[in-house]
């Protein structure tokens, strides 16, 4: 922390408890008070929980910096989430590093729609977001050529198996769920729609684009103005598509992850994505998305840390560092946000053997990934701080005018 | 325990009395804000209600929480007046506490939609009234006086 300290300390200790994962002591797991905290969440990658078991979903720092993560048994060198005094923290070997809350609970979580269905099945939420991934399935997992970080069809299996979790959502439950949702005042900001690529239709995505509409229309039967802060997190989408989905919805902003910003590393880890539609393509889509959606309004998701994946990634920090800020600022030059998530290398995904990079390389990631968004007058409103929270670059914007 | 008296704490409910927040910048340079509805809570932490998140003041915030940076308090009413120094504690965006401070905010107006309550822990107080400063400064330095006041 010394060396940056024009950096956030709360954004450095996210990118290193993401990074090196964290465990929690029995006190700890004690504080936890299952009518006031969230201890169930469906997600599309990580993990959907046990349902029996009592974990806090995810962190939150005393800044409102959150910290998306998963504890894990297996991570050699974690931090410890303790219970002192009442109050609970983060510790590293036995020196308390900050102080930490739990995720609250919405007050829509325990209820049920009309169909039966949970509603934190439905909606999952995030400090100030509705979460709704209306299909958990990923069809380039079909040909075996899913994104080598991702897990989604692993988890997606195991939930529907174990805790009978549907792997798609009705509209009639996602109305429901939004209705009850938008009664507690102050909860939400953003309502965010994520999803498995679907591949099927006339042309490839055109059912994904369906799907989609279908579901944003639900939702928005709940809004007064056609358009509601809203976001989705998708496939590539061609220019018909993307007018499809932005004239007959209330989306404002639009997310496709390009997953690793170098064409050789992206063709290797994310075969599926580039065998059908290729990176250059892929990238062309997401900037055309600009003139639907405004400058700004437009943003890429980057798995960062996982062009270093090995045996064909980066060795050397340096390189990597320096090949992702260039490609983000071909992407920033023309519109697009790039925002990373630190890659952790998941349980049921290929890398789950993996190695992820150095503190000092995400710091220098977040830091130039915010710089590039100052340099290009791009604002990250659709996926700041308190709307997602995976993105410690975007957390750093908050300290910007 | 507080440090601040229960004369303070008094005069922070009071709606009535004049409330400023003085922040700065990465650069140094001051931003105050006037806003009378600063309040204090059961442990005795100054709150403040942020309605507009992209405001100067709220990026001084973030960043004072961030580097550890003192933010400054006026406070006065009649003959009292107070200046509280404090380190930005919480930042809260969600949860219990805000939504109920969401809920005030919205009774008060309307049209206010809450950013963040910020919670600020006291760090030093000093009297304000001219009274208190003068007294101050005769007491530790003696010498500095105009002679004409001296004079029989
Ligand atoms: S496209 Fe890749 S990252 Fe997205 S869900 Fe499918 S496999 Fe996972």
């Amino acid at each position: 922390m010394d060396k940056y300290k024009d950096v956030s300390p709360f954004v450095i200790i996210k990118s290193d408890v993401t990074r090196r994962s964290f465990i929690y002591t029995d006190r700890a797991l004690g504080a936890l008070d299952k009518s006031k905290h969230q201890y169930q969440q469906r997600v599309l990658i990580g993990s959907n929980r046990d349902k029996n078991a009592a974990v806090p979903v995810s962190l939150l720092l005393r800044d409102g910096t959150s910290i998306i993560g998963m504890p894990s048994k297996t991570a050699k060198n974690p931090y410890v989430v303790d219970q002192i005094d009442g109050k609970l923290f983060l510790t590293d070997q036995g020196e308390i590093v900050e102080e930490v809350h739990y995720w609250y609970k919405p007050d829509y979580y325990d209820k049920f729609t009309s169909s039966g269905t949970p509603m934190w099945q439905v909606a999952s939420s995030r400090p100030q977001r509705l979460d709704i991934d209306p299909n958990s399935h990923c069809h380039f997992w079909n040909k075996g050529n899913g994104c080598k970080f991702c897990n989604i069809n692993a988890n997606s299996t195991q939930s529907e198996k174990e805790c009978n979790m549907s792997k798609q959502l009705t509209a009639q439950d996602v109305y429901e769920t939004v209705k009850e949702a938008l009664k507690q005042p102050g909860a939400f900001t953003n309502l965010k729609m994520s999803s498995g690529s679907i591949l099927s239709g006339a042309e490839i995505f055109d059912d994904e684009v369906d799907m989609y509409i279908e579901m944003l229309q639900a939702a928005g039967d709940n809004f007064k103005d056609k358009k509601f802060p809203s976001t989705i997190v998708a496939s590539a989408f061609s220019e018909k598509q993307l007018a499809k989905l932005y004239e007959n919805t209330g989306l404002m902003t639009y997310t496709s992850d390009i997953e690793i910003p170098n064409e050789a590393l992206f063709a290797w880890i994310c075969k599926g994505k580039h065998q059908e539609v290729g990176y250059t393509e892929w990238k062309r889509r997401i900037i055309r998305a600009v003139d639907i959606f405004g400058a700004g309004n437009v943003s890429s998701g980057i798995v960062g840390g996982c062009e270093m994946a090995q045996p064909h990634g980066f060795t050397n920090e340096d390189d990597a560092l320096k090949a992702v800020l260039e490609e983000a600022e071909d992407f920033a030059s023309q519109g697009v946000s790039v925002v990373h998530c630190v890659w952790v290398p998941m349980h049921g995904s290929a890398f789950h053997n993996q190695q992820n990079p150095s503190l000092e390389y995400y710091v220098r990631l977040a830091k130039g990934l915010s710089d590039l968004r100052k340099k290009y007058r791009l604002n990250i409103d659709m996926d700041n701080y308190r709307k997602c929270g995976n993105h410690p670059d975007s957390d750093l914007d908050r300290g910007n005018l | 325990m507080s440090i601040l008296t229960e004369n303070i704490q008094v005069l922070l409910q009071d709606s009535e009395a004049a409330k400023v927040l003085a922040t700065v910048d990465n650069q140094g340079i001051p931003h105050i804000v006037s806003d009378n509805t600063i309040t204090i809570n059961d442990e005795g932490q100054i709150i403040y209600l942020e309605l507009i998140e992209t405001s100067r003041n709220s990026v001084n915030l973030v960043n004072s929480i961030w580097f550890k940076r003192k933010v400054a308090i006026h406070l006065s009413k009649g003959e009292e007046s107070y200046q509280i120094k404090g380190y930005p504690a919480y930042s809260i965006i969600c949860g219990p506490v805000f939504e109920h401070y969401y809920k005030l905010s919205l009774e008060r107006n309307p049209e206010f939609d809450l950013s963040t309550v910020w919670i600020i822990e006291p760090d030093e107080v000093i009297n304000d009234t001219y009274d208190a400063r003068k007294n101050k400064e005769r007491e530790e330095h003696p010498l500095i006086t105009h002679l004409d006041r001296l004079a029989k």
